[in-house]
């Protein structure tokens, strides 16, 4: 019997008012506490009579430090930072500039470089960054700017006043197993909040239950989603330049398949060796439920470019992270009464540029002016906060999505059309066929085994899990390692499964248990158990949890819930 | 000895050290490690520190924390402070790492030379190094009694009486007066978590920097050397056992008897 | 004068405590690497000196006063510090018991020395002693000279040298009582009587011999056997995570990433495959003993004996073996 974690009842919980509480301390959250601070110190100085305070404004960040459960490739467009911070060039971390970019087509075997780079994917100008050094780098400037953040607090329930979000619950701490106080356990506290905003990365928890409360997504898109496995390699030098940038596509998937890798080098410690900071999206969208991640992962390094590229190298880090693909038309209202939504959450990502950090510190930087506002008016209603749907619809992020609102729909019927429709979408800026293409949202294009061929057809070598030389490719337990995950053990299972008999009785048969497969962390298995009628029970390992929240949002039935395990456990995500 | 009244002032010594699954690189002349590791508050210590709070529940006083190292080391006693200590002290400059525990118990007993404790608590060993001597060592310096490996702390007439853990599920109980130094063992008690309103009053808290050049004068030379730090070779070959499974049992009953000693 | 070490042995319960002959082994290999004299020293446990004085060793001295027992950190000091004062050896070797921690970093700082604690060697490189010991938790060694004045102090670690390699002596060696002063006031602990408690919690840490079952035990019910074995060997039961997860073992017998890391003489791995989150507890373990059906399995990169096969038709006939090899001896 697994014990699901949920807020501990009739206990009494401290009270904490708050002007606003940043739920995220990702880059989002990061820039929009840091812009907030930014006015706030602008109109001290000029009104030294009416001075506002920084002092009720909180970042919660549900990491043990800044930055860890960051991850990204990352290539950083440095259009929003410079707004952000004109001189940023002076002390953040920047690996290194892009000097070299291409992209090929992979078979098997072979390659085929893309004799031009499409112009989405041009990259100069750019920088290679870890994104964990870099959110750390801003949680220094939030901090120095006299912003609390919070760390190894996540935010577990919004707070309502009828319709109106007026703040935001924090984890349960030091509740075990089966769902009862420890001796050390400390109730969540209430953060009653002027404005709250959700910079919670992809598939943020709060945001899933903001958007199904009121709806939201009505006449939105469905959101799609990608997730990202990522290792981060020591290879010796000479191999590959710093700030050389590789996109590839085609092998290991089919033209059944969205998705596609990414190879980014930057700068070893000393001049030994080169850091290769590589990883494969696949589109959770496919159609075979035995498709696995992370071994698409492995596949792809054994092509002999990549092969070749990690040789005599060594693996330093393993993490994986899902991000929204659905672009323009996927995006809910990003602004409520009491509420906004930045980042990732609300799906500021460029799928066609693979890029999304400057979209985010740029919401981030646009709901600090609105949050601003509502301040000074001391009104953080829904027509006061809609400003920031207004700014964001009259900024460079629309601007720059617009033209790729359809990119990804266009991919609903395998890469060849996917290719066609971003042609034309290419040359009407963005239009394509029409207008508005609508999406479905990837779960629902996961065929069942009936309707598969049984030994998975030419998807074969995607499907199960890696098994790995040790070497070049690994085993998905070996690979989790390297993750740095950990978790207060003795706590009730975080990943919520509404119905476990769906598990045992229908999707072993259905779907054979694709959650063993799709989580990249080895967080759900199928245990014997002659008791039920399959034979087979759904066991779960929490604390091998990434926070990628891939079950969330591929689970056929969807019926998992992710919801944040008790605050300072997950990755350890250092150099990602 | 002149009989110290409630309540009860305590000093917590701790230490940062690597995170515990922090992939570890030599540094370039292989005599330590490389610094861009995450660090974390040696586990022993973050013991202490909770039995500390404990005695202040139970009797009032203060509860000081110390650490001697570089910048980073501040996060171990906002950390503290979040938990509930008073103040810091922090022995700042990045030499403190490469200080003996002879050394550190030294630049310690400098920094908290003006203050009266009743007590001092150190975990019992750091997960860096490993020695578990620095908490002795200091109280030698000061001339205090002292007590390792602590599991339960109780205050009486004529001081505390403490108990000891001893190997192989023994225990004791040893009366001692105070002020006196304790190492204190892991595990002994759930580790409180730090709250928000915790936080936020740490910023306040008072936190006093002591420099290096303050204490130099108490400290000297390292008394010992760390020539070199490296990856221990395991030189292993895997034999074999083989045959029907009572021979196999036959063979390794052998090897356990004769080889391994252990029957 | 040839310089000496000094190797300080432990009583306990009026014995004395095994790990001693270790500390003799290690005294008498330094003994021959570098020419130097060896010579022991019992401290208020006189009756146990002949035991000494029978191994291989120049001298041994009965370090005596009554107010060495019950052992207190201030008289032990305050003994030997006098002691040792009056003859300084060179190198001072004592095995890393939770009693010589107590005692031993407050002897040197009185005497203005230092401790090289929890070794689990040594090296005699170009005339110069290095100790080498474990960092981080095993992770990293480190070999460590003194780089003050003798008398240097040492400890080792329990099954870094082996207790049965000491040498014996040609004839008994001399044994010379010094009796030394503690004043009053000196000593400060009252301890009282030890006893035995059941300990809430295991500690495998102590454990000398270990036998962890893994997946391959297949259900709750099988872990009986193991258990059985590990109590003929005299060992602790212990078990990788999945175990624990399922509820069959206690949280506090796990071994691994998320449980202890434990680094005893004998780990014996049953059907337990070898991911690093287990390798990482226990690739310490002097001798690992795997039994695993499956050749492949990484476990079997780490052990000093491999048994490709089915425990469980491995395991009943060892239980057997190991039960009449301690009924013959």
């Amino acid at each position: 019997m697994i014990t699901f974690r949920k807020p501990i009842e009739g206990v009494e919980r401290p009270q904490m008012p708050a002007d606003v509480v940043i739920v995220g301390g990702g880059p989002a959250g990061m820039a929009c506490a840091l812009r907030l601070a930014q006015l706030i110190d602008e109109h001290n100085n000029a009104h030294p009579d009416a001075q506002l305070s920084k002092e009720n404004i909180y970042v919660l960040e549900k990491a043990r430090e800044v930055g860890q459960h960051c991850l990204s490739g990352a290539l950083l467009d440095p259009r929003a930072i410079a707004e952000l911070l004109p001189d940023f060039k002076k002390d953040a971390p920047l690996d290194a500039e892009v000097t070299k970019e291409a992209v090929y087509f992979f078979t098997e075997k072979s390659k085929f470089k893309f004799p031009i780079t499409p112009p989405f994917l041009r990259d100069h100008g750019n920088y290679v960054i870890s994104l964990n050094k870099f959110v750390k780098w801003m949680g220094s400037k939030v901090e120095q700017a006299g912003v609390t953040i919070f760390t190894g607090f996540a935010g577990s329930e919004l707070l309502y006043d009828g319709d109106r979000v007026n703040g935001v619950r924090t984890d349960d701490k030091g509740v075990d197993k089966e769902g009862h106080q420890k001796s050390n356990f400390e109730p969540g506290y209430d953060l009653q909040a002027k404005v709250v905003i959700l910079a919670e990365g992809p598939r943020g928890s709060l945001t899933k239950q903001l958007v199904q409360k009121f709806d939201l997504a009505k006449n939105a898109n469905p959101q799609t989603y990608g997730v990202g496995v990522k290792e981060l390699w020591e290879v010796p030098a000479g191999r590959i330049a710093a700030g050389e940038v590789i996109y590839t596509m085609g092998w290991p998937l089919t033209t059944r398949e969205y998705g596609g890798a990414w190879i980014y080098g930057s700068p070893g410690h000393g001049t030994t060796d080169n850091i290769v900071s590589l990883g494969f999206v696949t589109g959770l969208d496919y159609a075979d439920p035995r498709l696995d991640p992370q071994r698409v992962l492995q596949q792809f390094k054994k092509h002999p470019f990549v092969a070749k590229l990690l040789e005599g190298g060594k693996m330093i880090r393993y993490g994986a992270k899902s991000m929204p693909y659905g672009g323009w038309w996927a995006i809910p209202p990003v602004a409520g009464d009491g509420w906004m939504l930045i980042g990732d959450t609300a799906g500021f990502l460029n799928s066609a540029r693979l890029k999304g950090i400057h979209l985010a510190i740029k919401s981030g930087m646009l709901a600090a002016e609105t949050a601003f506002h509502a301040l000074m008016k001391n009104d953080s209603s829904a027509a006061t906060l809609g400003d920031f749907q207004k700014t964001v619809d009259s900024s460079w992020i629309k601007e720059e999505l617009w033209k790729y609102r359809n990119l990804h729909q266009g991919f609903e019927h395998g890469m060849l059309a996917g290719m066609f429709h971003t042609g034309l979408q290419m040359i009407t800026g963005g239009r394509g066929l029409r207008n508005r293409y609508t999406g479905v949202a990837g779960y629902e294009r996961m065929k069942k085994l009936s309707q598969l061929p049984a030994d998975g057809g030419a998807e074969a070598h995607l499907l199960g899990p890696a098994k790995g030389d040790g070497k070049l490719t690994f085993d998905k337990l070996t690979d989790l390692y390297h993750s740095g995950t950990k978790h207060e053990e003795d706590q009730p299972a975080h990943l919520v499964i509404h119905d476990t008999n769906v598990c045992n009785e229908r999707c072993v048969k259905e779907y054979g248990s694709p959650c063993q497969n799709f989580c990249p962390a080895n967080v759900y298995e199928m245990v014997d158990d002659s008791s039920q009628p399959n034979g087979k029970r759904i066991s779960l390992n929490p604390s091998n949890c990434v926070h990628c929240k891939t079950c969330d949002i591929q689970d056929p039935y969807q019926i998992i819930t992710w919801v944040p395990p008790e605050g300072g456990g997950g990755p350890n995500y250092d150099g990602m | 000895m002149a009989a110290r009244s409630p309540p009860l002032k305590i000093l917590v010594c701790m230490k940062q050290v690597p995170q515990k699954d922090a992939p570890l690189k030599l540094n370039e002349s292989g005599t330590w490690i490389r610094e861009d590791v995450s660090y974390e508050v040696n586990e022993p210590d973050a013991y202490a520190l909770e039995e500390a709070l404990r005695q202040r529940e139970k009797h009032k006083g203060e509860v000081v924390v110390i650490t001697s190292g570089p910048a980073r080391a501040q996060q171990v006693l906002r950390e503290a402070l979040a938990k509930g200590a008073d103040r810091a002290i922090h022995l700042e400059d990045d030499k403190f790492v490469g200080l003996d525990a002879f050394n550190t118990a030294k630049a310690i007993a400098a920094a908290i030379k003006d203050e009266q404790f009743d007590l001092i608590f150190t975990g019992l060993q750091s997960d860096d190094y490993g020695y578990a001597q620095t908490g002795v060592i200091l109280a030698e310096l000061l001339g205090w009694p002292h007590a390792t490996i602590i599991m339960q702390i109780e205050k009486n007439d004529t001081g505390i009486r403490v108990k000891r853990e001893l190997e192989a599920g023994y225990f004791q109980f040893v009366d001692m007066p105070t002020p006196a130094v304790l190492t204190i063992q892991s595990g002994i008690n759930k580790l409180r978590y730090a709250t928000l309103i915790g936080i936020k009053q740490a910023k306040t808290k008072p936190l006093r920097k002591v420099t290096l050049g303050e204490v130099q004068s108490a400290i000297g030379e390292n008394l010992q050397k760390i020539e070199k730090l490296y990856v221990p070779q395991k030189t292993k070959k895997t034999e074999h056992i083989e045959g029907p499974p009572a021979e196999i049992a036959k063979k390794l009953v052998d090897k356990l008897r004769n080889e391994l000693r252990v029957l | 004068m040839p310089d000496t070490i000094l190797v300080v042995v432990e009583q306990r319960e009026g014995k004395l405590n095994r790990v001693s002959w270790e500390t003799i082994t290690a005294g008498q290999a330094i003994a021959a690497a570098t020419g130097w004299t060896l010579e022991a020293a019992v401290v208020g446990a006189a009756a146990a000196a002949p035991e000494v004085a029978a191994k291989k060793v120049a001298k041994v001295y009965a370090i005596e006063s009554a107010r060495l027992n019950p052992y207190t950190p201030d008289a032990f000091a305050a003994a030997l510090k006098q002691f040792l004062s009056s003859k300084p050896p060179k190198l001072i070797l004592m095995p890393h018991t939770y009693q010589v921690r107590d005692f031993v970093p407050k002897l040197a700082t009185a005497m203005g020395r230092t401790v090289i604690s929890d070794c689990i060697g040594f090296k005699h490189e170009s005339g110069k002693l290095l100790f080498t010991r474990q960092m981080f938790q095993g992770k990293l060694a480190a070999d460590v000279s003194f780089s003050s004045d003798a008398p240097w102090f040492a400890t080792f670690q329990n099954g870094a040298f082996r207790g049965d390699k000491a040498e014996e002596g040609a004839s008994a060696a001399a044994v010379e009582t010094v009796n030394v002063d503690i004043a009053d006031g000196v000593i400060r602990n009252n301890p009282q009587e030890i006893f035995k408690e059941a300990k809430q919690a295991v500690d495998l840490t102590q454990a000398e011999v270990i036998v962890a079952v893994g997946r391959g035990i297949k259900e709750q019910k099988n872990i009986e056997i193991a258990k059985q074995l590990a109590d003929a060997l005299g060992g602790d039961l212990a078990a990788s995570r999945p175990i624990c997860d399922s509820g069959w073992l206690p949280m506090d017998r796990q071994i691994g990433s998320s449980g202890q890391t434990v680094a005893p003489k004998l780990y014996l791995a049953l059907g337990i495959s070898g991911a690093i989150q287990h390798i990482v507890g226990m690739k310490g373990s002097r001798t690992i003993i795997a039994v695993n059906k499956d050749s492949e399995a990484p476990i079997f990169e780490l052990a000093d004996y491999a048994v490709v096969g089915n425990l469980f038709d491995i395991v009943p006939p060892l239980i057997e073996e190991v039960k009449k090899a301690k009924a013959g001896s």
